[in-house]
């Protein structure tokens, strides 16, 4: 129940954690209690302990030429966000024209087990990704280069492999999604959770910004079913969103703000 | 159940004694108890005889009405809407099993957070000072500005802040992420770089104020972090995160400018560089690097390195081998940060982030060596120090803390656990910040309750 100016109650930070002064995804994963984040600049994918602090190092780090992790653009590319399928033991990695795949358990320089990838899949500036491990189904957000100046959402299959077509795909003027960015999905009732961000790397406070919640099998142009955005939220630029269903609550990490938001949002639970 | 409107006060205790027995007997019994209810309202018959006594007593106890098993959906007590609302909306929201028929598309919300976690106080990135008007700019990388003291302001310890002279912020500036810092020492210009969004290099006069467009503005490349100028041969350095790289500019360059000059590629030894420094006597860059490197071509695959300082000609181009580097566990280098060269006495200086210090090395230092002098200690009081800048005419070494809010300022030759000369606080004594800087993310950890921000 934290709020303005309540100090951590823990911070990780420093050299010997190996993480960088950057990272834009972060999960949980609460069956073998670890948190998971990228290095961007080391293109590394660092797993620690639940209870990490301090100055504590990683338990695990997935890094090397076999990953295929490859650090070429700005979060269009490489280990930039991530997302954990606890329950299948799998790490995604959205990676701009392709998703990765590897083992929950992968250490060191570790080849992935899956890579979508290819002209059918249509993937272009790949940025974000959810799983639904209860319908098998994995969300890739983009960033706004997907189709003219606009960004998408596609779902494939959890065990899509090579080439594949992606199931459903929300791209057009009526989604209002220019650049998404941290996803969740709900599993219990099929939701995709997306941040909005619009141009911020060009815009200090763009508009249109909003947490959009679409279903998992919606398809083409169109609209969340909810928009969670306007004056009232005081969202300026959501980056961040995470999900407390036992409190029936949508937090969202806003950067333009430097804050965490809560939101009581019983609707999607 | 009763629900028990009370004013507590010590001679109260025998009425508590007695509401405590009845109140255990209706939790065990497993539903409410009418003879426990009875006796309750009995007591509060008795309390009604009480005269005005000049101190709290137990004046009425009302019972609530019988339950018939269902419960009313929880709403947290600070929930910012009202409930009836939240209700309302939901029938009309009708939420599916996970298919598409759930609410009609396109349902906007306009809702206010119920909580908010945010550091209201500056945080300082970085720091310069011009000598000319004896004034010294704090770059608050948390609100988006800087603020602007007396050089030899000094926040007394009863004092909850120093208010800054001037302060410059706002949606026009394009202040944002603001981690570098440069004052023209000739005309007072304030240079301000911008890291991870907007990507920007602002520059300001030296008496702007408030919400202002800045004078001039360069598109500068995404994750620019450090600035140097050369003012010799009017040019100015830029050190970039994502791509491992310097770049320079000419110092008046605008808009889609391009650099002259960028150092980079796999022989630099710059690996998530940081802080640069500028030596026009010896012609020298250094540049600090926190050692997250990765190759420069496909594949691109990452690596760990130790953190260093490396130093180049000043000239430097292309994929240039440094002269050498400082680096190894002698250093202490704990996220190096910005980097202060001064070649009158041969030193560099180094804010020293996680480590809490400011570290001194010979120009000249190479491999593993220890610092020539470190302050650190709690009555240096650094936190997070990741700014400096060294005021070679009154001699003192300056430092901006993100961790507390405040710069300090000491002896240009200070070591060891050494008090401040002076501090400019701009939040409450023992103030630490929360460490939110932009925030990209966001997890839950329903096991212990905790939100996990990445910054």
């Amino acid at each position: 129940m934290a709020k303005e100016n309540t100090k951590p109650t823990r911070l990780i930070a420093g050299q010997a954690t190996l993480l960088s002064r950057t990272m834009h995804d972060i999960r949980y994963d609460p069956i073998h209690d670890e948190f998971l984040v990228t290095n961007p600049f080391a293109q590394a994918i660092l797993v620690f302990r639940g209870g990490a602090n301090g100055e504590e190092a990683p338990i695990r780090i997935i890094q090397g030429p076999h990953t295929l992790l490859d650090g070429g653009g700005i979060a269009t590319s490489g280990a930039d966000r991530l997302e954990v399928d606890p329950v299948h033991d799998e790490i995604f990695i959205p990676a701009g024209d392709r998703i990765l795949v590897y083992p929950r358990t992968a250490n060191g320089d570790v080849a992935p087990l899956r890579t979508i990838v290819g002209p059918d899949t249509t993937l272009k500036s790949a940025n974000a990704l959810a799983v639904d491990p209860v319908r098998n189904v994995i969300v890739a957000g983009t960033l706004n280069r997907y189709r003219g100046r606009m960004g998408a959402l596609l779902t494939f299959n959890r065990t899509d492999d090579g080439n594949a077509k992606p199931r459903t795909i929300v791209v057009g003027p009526n989604t209002k999604i220019e650049t998404l960015n941290q996803l969740q999905v709900y599993p219990p009732k099929g939701w995709i959770v997306a941040t909005q961000s619009g141009d911020s790397y060009n815009n200090v406070e763009p508009e249109g910004v909003f947490v959009g919640i679409w279903s998992i099998n919606d398809n083409g142009d169109v609209p969340p079913r909810w928009k969670l955005g306007g004056p009232k939220s005081v969202m300026k630029k959501p980056r961040g969103v995470a999900l407390n269903p036992k409190n029936k609550e949508l937090i969202v990490a806003d950067m333009r703000l430097n804050s965490v938001l809560t939101y009581y949002f019983p609707e999607i639970f | 159940m009763a629900r028990i409107n009370l004013s507590l006060c010590p001679a109260a205790g025998v009425l508590l004694v007695l509401i405590a027995f009845f109140a255990f007997a209706v939790l065990f019994s497993g539903k409410p108890d009418h003879l426990a209810s009875d006796a309750l309202s009995n007591v509060a018959l008795r309390t009604a005889d009480l005269e005005p006594a000049g101190h709290p007593q137990l004046i009425s106890i009302e019972p609530l009405p019988e339950t018939d098993g269902e419960m009313c959906q929880w709403s947290p007590a600070s929930a910012g809407e009202n409930l009836a609302a939240i209700l309302a909306e939901q029938q009309s929201s009708q939420p599916s099993g996970g298919n598409s028929s759930g609410p009609a598309f396109g349902k906007e919300i306009e809702r206010a957070p119920v909580r908010v976690i945010r550091d209201t106080y500056p945080t300082y990135s970085a720091i310069a000072v011009d000598t000319k008007s004896n004034e010294v700019y704090l770059e608050d990388e948390n609100l988006f500005g800087y603020r602007v003291f007396n050089r030899t302001d000094n926040t007394p310890a009863s004092v909850a802040f120093t208010e800054p002279k001037r302060m410059v912020g706002g949606i026009h500036t394009k202040l944002e992420f603001n981690c570098g810092l440069y004052v023209d020492p000739k005309t007072g210009d304030v240079y301000s770089v911008n890291n991870d969004t907007v990507d920007s290099m602002v520059v300001f006069p030296r008496d702007a104020r408030g919400d202002v467009a800045p004078m001039r503005d360069l598109h500068i490349p995404h994750g620019s972090y450090g600035i140097a100028v050369d003012e010799g041969a009017e040019e100015l350095f830029l050190t970039v995160e994502h791509i491992n790289s310097v770049v320079v500019y000419r110092k008046t360059a605008k808009g889609e400018d391009k650099p002259i000059r960028t150092l980079g590629g796999d022989h630099t030894g710059l690996a998530d560089p940081h802080g640069i420094a500028v030596d026009t006597k010896n012609n020298w860059i250094f540049v600090t690097n926190h050692g997250n490197a990765k190759d420069s071509k496909p594949p691109r695959t990452g690596r760990f390195e130790p953190p260093s300082i490396t130093v180049y000609p000043l000239k430097a181009s292309g994929d240039t081998a440094p002269l050498r580097t400082i680096a190894g566990p002698r250093t202490t280098f704990n996220w190096p940060a910005h980097v202060y060269a001064d070649p009158e006495h041969g030193e560099i200086f180094v804010a020293n982030d996680v480590g809490d210090s400011i570290l001194v090395f010979r120009e000249t230092d190479q491999g593993d060596a220890a610092p020539i002098r470190t302050i650190h200690g709690p009555k240096a009081g650094l936190k997070n120090p990741t700014g400096l800048f060294v005021d070679s005419k009154n001699d003192e070494l300056w430092v901006s803390n993100m961790g507390n809010h405040s710069a300090r300022v000491f002896a240009r030759s200070a070591n060891g656990d050494v008090a401040p000369l002076r501090i400019i606080r701009s939040a409450p004594a023992g103030k630490l910040a929360l460490a939110i800087g932009n925030p990209g993310g966001a997890a839950y950890d329903d096991k212990r309750g905790e939100i996990l921000v990445p910054n």
